[in-house]
């Protein structure tokens, strides 16, 4: 019998006392891997961090500042009070009070807009989905899409228009500022713009770089810069070296069959990602016996990097050396040897690569991209340098990949120079008294400008400067004025996506406080003929597509949110000559010993570059990979930690250019060593009540990286220093969490390679339902009676091929659901409220282990333990298969938290919504979906399916006397999910997807030799590894031979119908 | 040993307290249960005194024309300021007690009503889900088109909509009968089982039906 035969829980869980005996060796962290002191500690404990001399005073308990308090529910149990109806004076046409209305709309990040669909309640967006209909989103979002709508409602937003004097900004009004404009045009006038600079965001609104130009043509003298702390220049530049032209890649990934990402997190971090997720998962094909195959090569580890077949940790600084040695491989190959452009990789001196490890993996990535040309493709991560960018390029041209899996556009911000120019640029002129007005339109280059910009210093000395920004935030406190912008859910606005679609933006809500779009105040300052973004907007229009039948048109544009085939064709360019390439990688080897430590700066894959720093579901939303919330660290490689003295949790100072900072370690099993990964975003002094904010008395969140960044190496920067300060720190980590004690670790070590099950693609191939024999279990007997459903029963399947951890499913429960925040403290007591979870365990070698993530969430069990144990009847078994959770029965003894093994329940150890009272949080209410309880304090909950829409599609079907259709209930953490990993629907349907995918070979259910039935299934990863590169271990028995067969051996699979044969 | 003498009294005291638990739990389900205290009977006054005698019971006007939202929404929706003065812009259009209505129509204000029928906001009623599967406006509101204030009529308990979702041919009628304020045939349960039959009514009585 081959490898992959029964392995059976119930012997070899006694058998070395080790965890599982074959197969893989997973684990949870590297703390319990090694089983460290701190570990201990907090398994003695029971609960982590619940030392009550530690717990903090009342005041730190933020989140009671934030969330707001239930009007719905908090102390409404017990005495009743008269409402009042308002109905409208005069009903809009088509609305329906009570009924959701969806709007098609968009908002833009770094010069990108993303197309989604905004769900209204009565007037006010709640929720917002992808755009079907969009080709970037394809109906998906990531998570800080998901988060957009809070930012809507934050209550810190700034809502008066704030004039300087003094050190202090003070209330002012519109009239004010028009006044000081009205001078400020005069003197305009007068010098034909001289002494006026704008600073914008990178911005791809065609109404905005219209008014750009019709500034510049009016004021012929004024200056215009973009700055964006996380922004593609690189790979802008590389493009334009590579082909000569302006032109901007666009991947195809939807026939591809290797692919290979350079430091890249292709799939979560690139503005096309959503669309890539989903390309990528869908030539996932296993069924059909071929997958595509993926290498990483990067520093940090990505979930791009956890989602290939094999990685290899080269730090960032060398990833360019790793391309010459590739591309070097590649090109001398006889196949290639004739073609246009090999010369320049072959020219030169080889570069080096260290280590049999590091060889053996170009070898093999050579080979097989040399022998998919054409289905293969390289793609490079944006901080990498730009002459990288030219030599991936020039190397898939080199592949036969352009015009098949990588074509190009035309750059539709083609004419915007590089950010980090404009700012040092804009420094100088601000320095040299050039420039009496500075507009900053959005942006806060205060916080995120690099360190020795200079940015801060220079501000002052503008005599005018006027800030345009959703928060009084850091910049906005530096400058002359300040004036409170719409929100994207509040103005017009469109834009331009990644493959050049045009996007209509539309509002949801009037602007809840005085601000105005930022078009609105340009048009001002240029003293436009129109004023309102609107009408800026339809003009822009306009001009684009004609007069012609305008009215058509842009209708259909609103409504739709895209202007349908609007994105350029795309071409396939030939590159120009060169001889050499990749300077920058010139003397450096891959793996070498390395000279001082390297500092990257990411975008943190939650709050940004730190916009959404006072966004309460992004900054609790843990990490995929670290698994860490409200907190940034600096990640480095475990040796690296074990070097510099600095475990994680404890503080490192890090130095580079005589500048430093203090922040926690976080030890990265996989990263590459002598690196270290700063994540932006946090540290922020003036975001507000969640991310910090000194006026109110609320600590920064993480820690500001900005001040070590240096202008001229924004992304990479090599020559640091690192060292313990022995300062500690307690991070926010959820991953260990419900570990109990010895025995219950032992419990979960020896089960996780039976959680979590994948296997190859030769493996699958021989054994397709080799998922279902990696448990197996007597005949299961219950001792209640079964359930019957004879209308719906509802079921989920979650497919772990085609998961990549992206995190947006969780943000879209907590939208969906009124789900609170709990705060850093609460959240390393274990206390975070997530009703879906992402659980991610590392497997093999801890300096090469393997990554995977699993979403976890309740699994409606047909014989579910928390209901068995329920004194109250709170959780009960619905006629479809749900488990039901009634809030307003539950009395909190959290025996069914205790009795639930996935631990998905969770308990409101607070009342989370408490100050809704106050009425400066009355903004926050809105947010709520009125069709969810806002649940009290003393209450568990946790998922429900989502039961509010399968009520509402169920009621709707029934209202119209027809059968509920196959697909037409979309569960939030479904709808979000970019790789469509989430399936929900009906498994007595036969025709249902969801029935389909649970009776396929790779279906398995997690922990069902407990004989609880549950409903939500996995379907197994399949891996495709490279033969001639070892794989970590592979194969999932331990092949008892002894069974003679799986069919006659008298056991059941815990899959199966119970009781069917045994 | 021997009891100490207050010990007496003390035996006396929990004999009281323990006989008097029973009589405290029935007096407070009694009183949980009175239909004052579920509010059967309540009859707010409104800003503008509304009579559905007049326009539902003596005009003949069907339940939809203002409440046009019942068989869509989970609402019947208080009809908006507009549809007031539909007719109100001719008729009577100077008497003061439409004078709220008249100012509503002109600044767009809202009229406040006063909520009648008011369900806990854990329950999720929908009445589009009621009306167009046989259940008419008259089973829960009872008779709207007597009634010059609208006053509760049923208890809008629990246990009520249960009864009513155990045994819904108590109170199904045809469809073209669901507004029809004097519907009460003879024979209820033999049509409601012929409906039930015919309309495939099996309303369910899991918790997350009503509560989610």
């Amino acid at each position: 019998m081959s490898s992959l035969s029964a392995n059976d829980t119930d012997t070899h869980a006694q058998d070395n006392g080790n965890g599982p005996v074959a197969g893989k060796t997973y684990w949870r962290s590297l703390e319990e891997l090694e089983q460290t002191p701190e570990f201990a500690e907090m398994l003695r404990r029971e609960f982590p961090d619940d030392d009550p001399q530690k717990l903090p005073p009342f005041t730190r308990r933020r989140f009671l500042q934030l969330m707001g308090a239930s009007v719905a529910l908090a102390g409404t149990t017990g005495c009743w009070r008269a409402e009042k109806i308002l109905p409208f004076a005069n009903r809009p046409e088509g609305r329906i009070p009570g009924n959701a209305d969806y709007y098609a709309t968009g908002f833009e990040i770094g010069g990108v807009v993303r197309g989604v669909v905004a769900t209204s309640h009565d007037g006010r967006p709640t929720k917002i989905e992808g755009n079907p209909n969009h080709p970037m989103s394809l109906g998906a979002t990531d998570a800080q899409t998901q988060g957009v709508v809070l930012e809507l409602y934050d209550p810190d937003r700034s809502k008066k228009v704030m004039k300087r004097s003094g050190d202090a900004l003070t209330e002012s009004s519109w009239d004010a500022f028009n006044a000081e404009l009205e001078t400020l045009r005069e003197e305009l006038r007068a010098d034909r713009g001289a002494g006026l600079a704008v600073l914008s965001g990178a911005t791809s609104s065609p109404t905005l770089r219209a008014q750009r130009d019709r500034l510049k043509t009016r004021y012929p003298q004024a200056t215009w810069y973009e700055y964006e702390a996380v922004q593609r220049d690189n790979e802008r530049a590389g493009v334009r070296a590579a082909f000569g032209s302006a032109l901007r890649p666009q991947y195809d990934l939807s026939g591809i069959e290797r692919l290979l990402t350079l430091d890249d997190d292709l799939f979560v971090n690139h503005p096309a990602g959503l669309r890539l997720s989903r390309e990528f998962a869908d030539a996932r094909r296993p069924e059909e016996g071929r997958t595509p195959r993926s290498y990483a090569v990067e520093s940090n580890f990505s979930r791009t990097g956890a989602t290939a077949d094999h990685r290899l940790p080269v730090r960032s600084s060398e990833i360019g050396a790793f391309v010459a040695a590739l591309g070097r491989a590649i090109a001398s190959k006889p196949a290639f040897s004739s073609k246009p452009g090999h010369a320049a990789f072959t020219s030169g001196a080889a570069p080096s690569v260290a280590g049999e490890r590091a060889q053996k993996f170009l070898d093999a990535v050579a080979e097989d991209l040399a022998t998919h040309p054409g289905t293969c493709l390289v793609t490079v991560g944006a901080k990498q340098p730009a002459d990288v960018h030219e030599a991936v390029h020039r190397l898939n041209a080199l592949l036969g990949n352009v015009g098949k899996t990588v074509s190009y556009i035309e750059d539709p911000r083609g004419d915007a120079p590089a950010g980090t120019q404009e700012i040092s640029d804009l420094v100088a002129a601000m320095k040299g008294g050039r420039v009496k007005t500075l507009f900053i339109l959005g942006g806060n280059p205060v916080y995120d400008a690099p360190g020795d910009s200079g940015f801060a210093e220079a501000l002052g000395s503008v005599g005018r400067s006027i800030h345009i920004g959703l928060f009084v935030d850091e910049t906005a406190r530096r400058s002359a004025w300040h004036l409170p912008r719409t929100h994207s859910l509040e103005e017009w606005g469109d834009g331009i996506a990644w493959d050049g679609t045009w996007t209509v933006c539309q509002p949801l809500i009037q602007p809840l406080y005085e601000g105005k779009a930022a078009s609105e105040v340009l048009a001002i300052l240029s003293s436009d003929d129109v004023v309102t973004s609107y009408e800026l907007v339809r003009r822009t229009f306009r001009e684009r597509f004609g007069a012609d039948g305008f009215s058509a048109k842009w209708r259909r544009a609103v409504h739709d949110g895209v202007v349908a085939d609007s994105a350029p064709t795309t071409t396939a360019p030939s590159p120009t000559n060169a001889s050499s390439l990749l300077a920058s990688a010139r003397g450096k080897s891959v793996g070498g010993a390395a000279q001082g430590l390297e500092v990257t700066f990411n975008a943190c894959n939650a709050v940004f570059d730190g916009r959404f720093a006072n966004n309460g579901w992004l900054q609790e939303l843990p990490d995929f990979m670290t698994k860490l919330a409200w907190d940034n660290a600096a990640i480095v490689a475990p040796e690296t930690a074990k070097a510099t003295g600095a475990r994680t949790g404890q503080i490192a100072r890090i130095e580079i250019h005589g500048k430093s900072i203090e922040l926690p370690v976080y030890e990265m099993p996989g990263h590459a060593p002598d690196s270290v990964t700063l994540t932006l975003g946090y540290g922020r002094k003036h975001a507000g009540g969640i991310g910090g904010s000194v006026e109110q008395g609320v600590d920064p969140v993480g820690c500001d990286v900005n001040p070590i960044r240096h202008i001229g190496a924004m992304e990479i920067a090599t020559g640091a220093k690192m060292s313990g300060t022995g300062g500690k720190k307690t991070l926010a980590l959820t991953q260990d969490h419900h570990a109990i004690d010895k025995i219950g670790l032992k419990g979960i070590d020896d089960r996780l390679g039976a959680l979590y099950r994948e296997g190859t693609l030769e493996e699958f191939k021989e054994h397709p339902d080799f998922a279902q024999h990696v448990v197996h279990v007597p005949p299961l007997k219950s001792l209640w009676s079964d359930f019957t459903y004879e209308g719906h029963k509802w079921g989920m399947t979650i497919d772990l091929d085609k998961c990549n951890g992206c995190d947006a499913c969780v943000i879209s429960c907590q939208a969906e659901n009124n789900i609170p925040i709990v705060g850093q403290e609460n959240v390393a007591k274990g206390r975070e409220m997530h009703w879906l979870r992402i659980d991610r365990y590392f497997s093999g070698d801890p300096e090469t282990p393997e990554v995977v993530g699993q979403p976890v969430t309740c699994a409606h069990c047909e014989l579910a333990p928390c209901e068995q144990v329920c004194p109250v009847a709170a959780t009960v078994h619905s006629d479809e298969g749900l488990n039901d959770m009634i809030y307003n029965r539950c009395v909190g003894t959290r025996y069914c938290a205790n009795n639930c093994p996935y631990k998905v329940r969770r308990f409101n150890y607070f009342n989370y919504h408490k100050n809704l009272k106050d009425r400066s949080n009355d903004s926050i209410k809105m947010v709520f979906n009125p069709e969810v309880t806002v649940r009290n304090r003393g209450v568990m909950e946790k998922c429900t399916f989502c039961v509010q829409r399968i009520q509402g599609a169920k009621i709707n079907a029934k209202n119209n006397r027809r059968p509920l259709e196959d697909g037409e209930i979309r569960t939030a953490c479904q709808e979000a999910c970019p790789t469509q990993a989430i399936t929900f629907g009906d498994l007595n349907n036969e025709d249902s997807r969801v029935r389909k995918f649970a009776e396929s070979d790779r279906s398995y259910a997690m922990l069902a030799e407990l004989n609880i039935k549950p409903r939500l299934m996995y379907l197994a990863k399949i891996r495709n590894p490279n033969p001639t590169l070892e794989p970590a271990s592979h194969g999932h028995g331990h092949g008892h031979d002894s069974h003679g067969g799986h069919d006659d051996h008298g056991h059941d699979h815990a899959a199966d119908d119970h009781g069917s044969h045994g | 040993m021997k009891f100490p003498l207050w010990s007496n009294r003390a035996f006396v005291l929990a004999l009281v307290f323990l006989g008097s638990v029973p009589v405290y739990v029935i007096c407070v389900m009694a009183f949980a249960t009175m239909p004052g205290t579920v509010s059967v009977g309540y009859a707010p006054e409104q800003p503008v005194p509304f009579s559905h005698r007049l326009h539902a019971g003596d005009l003949g006007l069907d339940c939809r024309y203002c409440h046009n939202t019942v068989e869509e929404s989970a609402h019947a929706a208080v009809p908006p300021t507009h549809t007031c003065m539909n007719c109100h812009t001719n008729i009577r259009n100077d008497s003061p007690l439409l004078a709220p209505i008249r100012e509503s129509y002109e600044t767009g204000e809202p009229v406040e009503w006063n909520r009648v029928h008011d369900l806990p906001d854990y329950a999720y009623f929908n009445h589009s889900a009621h009306v167009t599967r046989g259940i008419g406006c008259a089973s829960c509101h009872g008779r709207i088109d007597t009634m010059e204030v609208v006053t509760q009529q049923e208890p809008l308990s629990m246990g009520w909509c249960l009864d009513c979702h155990r045994e819904p041919e108590q109170h199904l009628r045809p469809l073209d009968r669901i507004t029809d304020m004097e519907w009460a045939p003879e024979n209820q349960l033999e049509i409601g089982r012929r409906l039930r039959q015919e309309y495939n009514i099996n309303p369910s009585t899991s918790c997350s039906t009503c509560h989610r």
